[in-house]
């Protein structure tokens, strides 16, 4: 599964969520500006504040970072 | 292989400079660490002509494409290190492999200016922070500081008033130097202390930032402050070191240019932020990119 953690006014973010829906990769969309719980656990889990945090399948990602992303999806 | 140009540096001066280069038909090559650069923290711009609202992110993109439409050679994830003379040509240097052409364009812009304090790399992204756009909502209910009492210091506080308990907007000198009216509107909000004359002597925390030391530099006396974030907003700086041998620096670092882009050492040039040229915009920095390929292109037809 894949789980994007992010706000809305972050620009990596939409960059992020365009790159995914482009590739047609589903995912679940997290606010963390709204969802204080999603927020605490992608604190915790990537040990940091910054958006966005990208979660598949229980590897984490911070920030957009295409190379991995790619990895991890097989694209 | 000699190319004609190479252009380094791929925000709006340097991808503008590569689409008239390629449109020149020269043999250019452009090195980018990234592309954008500040742009990309702009959510709304609205001073586009033929575009009434467009986010940095979408134009850096269309840019982009724009540019990738046409014949020329691009090195992205790739940081100039060196920038040298051999003959009449120059050599650039990656952190890769070296490349040699007749003529350079320099477009690196600006990067946000940083305290060089401890702590502060350490924490980078565990608090301390230099995008409110982006990481402000991750602040809700706590205390954090704003390091820099200008405009750019004032809208970072304007962004972190939304959620933060409290704001502490710490200058350097005597007063804020933000407009008046910002700082009423965040004066208003009841949650922002002003305080001056502070001088920030270290970052602490654990895992994620704790607090902050500053010096009252009135009183020489060390202040500890409570905060889970700090927002650095100490303004932008130009990074020339790579060049350094071959330009002309202004007071504050830029490079200093002439009317028509060239730069002290023939067949090198520079443009946008990165350059003396006063205001900093988008449209700008295009116009600069551009107008530096038509130096260089004259300047190679007439060697």
């Amino acid at each position: 599964m894949v789980r994007v953690f992010s706000t809305p006014s972050c620009p990596y973010c939409v960059a992020l969520k365009g790159y995914l829906k482009e590739r047609n990769i589903e995912f679940q969309d997290i606010d963390v500006s709204q969802d204080l719980e999603a927020q605490k656990e992608m604190i915790e889990k990537s040990g940091q504040y910054g958006v966005p945090v990208i979660d598949i399948n229980g590897e984490i990602i911070i920030g957009f970072n295409q190379e991995r992303i790619k990895q991890l999806l097989k694209l | 292989m000699i190319y004609d140009l190479i252009i380094i540096g791929g925000g709006p001066a340097g991808i503008t400079a590569g689409i008239y280069a390629a449109r020149k038909k020269l043999k250019t090559l452009l090195i980018t660490k990234e592309w954008g650069g500040q742009i990309v923290k702009a959510n709304e711009i609205e001073n586009w002509p033929g575009t009434k609202i467009i986010s940095g992110t979408e134009l850096i993109k269309q840019m982009t494409e724009h540019l990738k439409e046409f014949e020329i050679e691009i090195k992205q994830d790739k940081e100039v290190i060196n920038l040298d003379k051999k003959g009449d040509n120059f050599l650039v240097r990656d952190n890769e492999l070296e490349y040699e052409a007749r003529t350079v364009i320099i477009a690196t812009g600006k990067i946000p200016r940083m305290l060089n304090v401890s702590g502060e790399e350490e924490f980078k992204g565990k608090g301390v922070s230099i995008c409110a756009t982006c990481d402000a909502p991750m602040f809700k209910n706590k205390d954090v500081a704003v390091v820099g009492g200008g405009n750019s210091g004032f809208s970072t506080a304007l962004d972190l008033v939304k959620y933060a308990k409290k704001v502490y907007i710490l200058e350097f000198f005597e007063e804020m130097k933000g407009d008046p009216t910002t700082k009423e509107k965040l004066a208003n909000t009841g949650k922002v202390e002003f305080i001056t004359n502070v001088a920030i002597k270290e970052i602490k925390g654990t895992k994620f930032v704790d607090s902050l030391v500053y010096e009252d530099r009135k009183t020489s006396k060390d202040n500890e402050i409570k905060v889970q974030g700090v927002f650095i907003s100490v303004g932008m700086e130009a990074k020339v070191g790579f060049a350094e041998k071959l330009v002309e620096l202004n007071k504050i670092g830029e490079i200093v240019i002439d009317k028509n882009n060239y730069t002290k050492t023939p067949g090198l040039f520079a443009a946008g932020d990165i350059t003396d040229i006063k205001y900093e915009q988008i449209v700008i920095a295009c116009g600069e990119g551009a107008k530096a390929v038509l130096a260089a292109t004259n300047y190679l037809e007439n060697k």
